[in-house]
């Protein structure tokens, strides 16, 4: 029963670049088969001031990837005395995601703003592949909404903009998945700053 | 184990070089996922590589191929890598993953043009290698092989290769036929051609497809 199963962050997790930065999106369940361990869980996780991760798939590995991540590029960013890159913080997790493919059961998004390239989005799905995209989905709950993404997304949208297109994707797909629901945790990541923000109940599109 | 995948890769030898061809996508299982991938890669200017099975085994590939490339030019003497010497390294590399129970899950086929003469070589994920005039991995085996070899077959009665057109329409017939019936292939695709002048890569292009038959049934 649900004690023997691993904890998973069963998800919905979604990234969309704009000019100027990135808006993030997470749904916040997380389940030990069908028992909700965690229903307020935050699964965008800064590894740097401008960098964010969306973590999806085993709560553990993904943590534990994060953090190593997280570590190395504060060690990188104090040797380079300047804000790293985002591509190097996809890369890192590129780098631990393929070499231990066979045991970790991960996908992750990546996606922040540095001063070189602006926002960007990269994709390490399992198996440890690197694509840098212009938006990117991920978790069991993205398979619902593929149709609607493919439908809605036009490239060049602004920051609202992108910011309710990621509400009303999570929403749909949280609907429709098992393994995502609670609130809808955002984020918009600029070169001011990160800005959080929570849609929850009412607040859903 | 293999997570995003890529299908067929197709390979012709024609009159002046070789051409390989493959569609963008990498599959997550059934799911067409990433719509816009490559998976022909320029080695130097006389080889090409096409890759199918995973694309993270693949871009591991082409780090190690690029970083090669790179410690090669470092050397400054003239001499770049034949196709016939990637084929052969390639499959030392794969053969060597597979023995120790961790492949890559990659087959892979290298085309190139060197010292005037034209290469067109097949590797596996088992370290099987061999050469052909015409050659295709996955679904391709099945589907375009036997078109691609039934052309030559016509060519070669004539004793003559197929002119480069002729190539490049055939490729595209039997990339059409895959899109048919391959259920894990798509309508996107990029050609490379290699000839004595170098590599050309051309696409992504998108291909038509005829559905004229459905009002027939």
């Amino acid at each position: 029963e649900w004690t023997a199963e691993p904890v998973s962050t069963g998800t919905t997790i979604m990234a969309v670049e704009f000019d100027g930065g990135v808006v993030i999106g997470a749904d916040s369940r997380t389940t030990t088969g069908a028992y909700i361990a965690n229903r307020v869980t935050d699964k965008l996780t800064p590894v740097h001031d401008r960098i964010f991760c969306c973590r999806s798939g085993s709560a553990a590995d993904t943590q534990a990837v994060a953090d190593a991540v997280a570590y190395q590029l504060a060690f990188h960013s104090v040797e380079l005395e300047e804000p790293p890159r985002v591509r190097t913080a996809a890369r890192l997790f590129q780098q631990s995601c393929y070499r231990y493919r066979e045991e970790l059961s991960a996908g992750i998004i990546v996606a922040g703003w540095d001063p070189r390239r602006g926002g960007q989005v990269y994709m390490v799905p399992m198996g440890g592949l690197l694509l840098r995209q212009p938006f990117a989905v991920g978790g069991s709950g993205s398979s619902y909404i593929y149709g609607f993404l493919d439908a809605t997304f036009q490239p060049g949208m602004s920051r609202s903009q992108c910011q309710e297109f990621v509400a009303r994707a999570l929403a749909l797909a949280m609907m429709r998945d098992g393994s995502s629901g609670g609130v809808i945790r955002l984020a918009a990541i600029t070169e001011e700053g990160v800005e959080r923000t929570v849609l929850a109940g009412s607040d859903l599109p | 184990s293999p997570m995003v995948t890529g299908t067929s890769v197709l390979g012709l030898k024609f009159c002046g070089g070789v051409m390989l061809a493959a569609d963008t996508v990498g599959s997550y299982g059934s799911l067409a996922r990433f719509r816009g991938i490559s998976r022909l890669l320029k080695v130097n200017d006389s080889t090409v590589l096409g890759a199918s099975g995973d694309l993270a085994d693949f871009q591991h590939l082409r780090q190690l191929l690029e970083q090669m490339v790179i410690d090669e030019e470092l050397l400054g003497d003239g001499h770049s890598y034949s196709p016939r010497a990637l084929h052969s390294w390639l499959t030392r590399v794969l053969y060597n993953r597979r023995s120790k129970i961790n492949p890559l899950w990659n087959t892979v086929l290298i085309a190139g043009v060197y010292g005037g003469e034209s290469f067109l070589g097949y590797v596996d994920m088992l370290g099987v290698a061999y050469e052909a005039p015409s050659l295709a991995t996955g679904f391709g085996a099945y589907l375009a092989q036997p078109l691609l070899r039934a052309a030559l077959e016509r060519d070669q009665e004539r004793d003559r290769l197929p002119t480069r057109e002729e190539a490049r329409e055939l490729l595209e017939r039997c990339l059409r036929v895959l899109y048919y019936r391959d259920a894990r292939s798509f309508n996107r695709y990029e050609v490379a051609v290699v000839t004595e002048k170098g590599v050309e890569l051309e696409g992504p292009l998108t291909l038509e497809a005829n559905w004229d038959v459905a009002h027939v049934v």
